[in-house]
């Protein structure tokens, strides 16, 4: 990774207002936020199957 | 003790009559042998589990068991080996991702689990654990960054020594002591934390996990899962 993106260096800061956060924790909570609304929206595979398995 | 044999209801593998039975299955009914049988190891799951929501908790498991295995052999090491060799960088990678993983995913099932209200259905024990393995990894993580033997170590103890010397507690907790850090850290504070999940996953397993709140409505209020075993049933309506 290093070798990808120049780390040696201190971290960007998000200053907005009263809202203060390092460029990587703020990747790293919305990187969180997507996963979980993906986790909601996107159905698991076979699911629908199963479901209607357990109907009939 | 009692060595009587007690009858037991037919598992998956048995045949009726009970002339075949998987060596799983002939468990003593003593000491949580039911909740072993029925519950542990269930090989199936209400329908409503079948969303990616409810992966998360066991994911975080994963990533626990990762970290834990890879910690065992950075310690066996000793705490200066992961600076000097590629295969203890390697190691060392392995840890500190697998801790990053275990936070997110474990954030990620705090949420889902508190959208959905799952202490509902008498699983506040469940919740409160869960809180409370959360608050034990914190902890178990700081003392993580302290016992990396480098200049990051030095400047964040250096930082907590006077965090915890202005609220009174530098005394029993000298974080610039890195014997005792590391000793946190790699034996009483992982170990505490094991033992929390544990409980949090064996209670799951107990009490089943929560539906949606659709379901409970069509349940008429209950929470109960609908495989919840008979005798965990009565358990649940014998209590006031």
């Amino acid at each position: 990774m290093a070798a990808i993106f120049h780390l040696d260096h201190p971290a960007h800061y998000v200053h907005w207002h009263f809202f203060e956060m390092s460029v990587p924790n703020v990747v790293a909570i919305v990187a969180m936020l997507v996963l979980f609304l993906l986790a909601i929206v996107l159905p698991v595979p076979g699911a629908d199957r199963r479901r209607r398995g357990s109907s009939s | 003790m009692s060595t009587a044999p007690t009858p037991q209801a037919p598992g998956p593998g048995s045949q009726a009559g009970g002339a075949v039975r998987p060596w799983t299955d002939r468990q003593p009914e003593a000491a949580g042998a039911p909740l072993l049988r029925e519950r542990l190891v269930p090989a199936r799951q209400p329908t409503y589990v079948a969303s990616w929501t409810y992966a998360f908790g066991v994911l975080a498991s994963a990533a626990l068991i990762v970290a834990l295995a890879s910690g065992a052999i950075l310690s066996f090491k000793g705490p200066a080996w992961w600076h000097v060799t590629r295969v203890g960088h390697f190691f060392n990678s392995i840890h500190l991702w697998a801790v990053e993983l275990f936070f997110v995913l474990m954030v990620l099932h705090l949420w889902a689990k508190y959208w959905t209200a799952a202490w509902r259905g008498g699983r506040s024990r469940v919740w409160i654990i869960g809180a409370i393995s959360f608050l034990v990894s914190l902890p178990t993580a700081m003392t993580g960054y302290l016992s990396q033997q480098n200049f990051d170590a030095q400047w964040l103890a250096t930082q907590a020594k006077n965090g915890l010397n202005s609220i009174g507690a530098g005394a029993f907790f000298n974080v610039t002591d890195f014997g005792q850090m590391y000793s946190y850290h790699v034996l009483l504070l992982p170990l505490a934390l094991v033992l929390m999940v544990a409980a949090h996953v064996l209670l799951v397993r107990r009490h089943g996990l929560v539906p949606p709140f659709e379901l409970e409505a069509r349940m008429g209020g209950s929470a109960s899962p609908p495989s919840t075993p008979p005798a965990v049933e009565r358990a649940h309506r014998s209590r006031p």
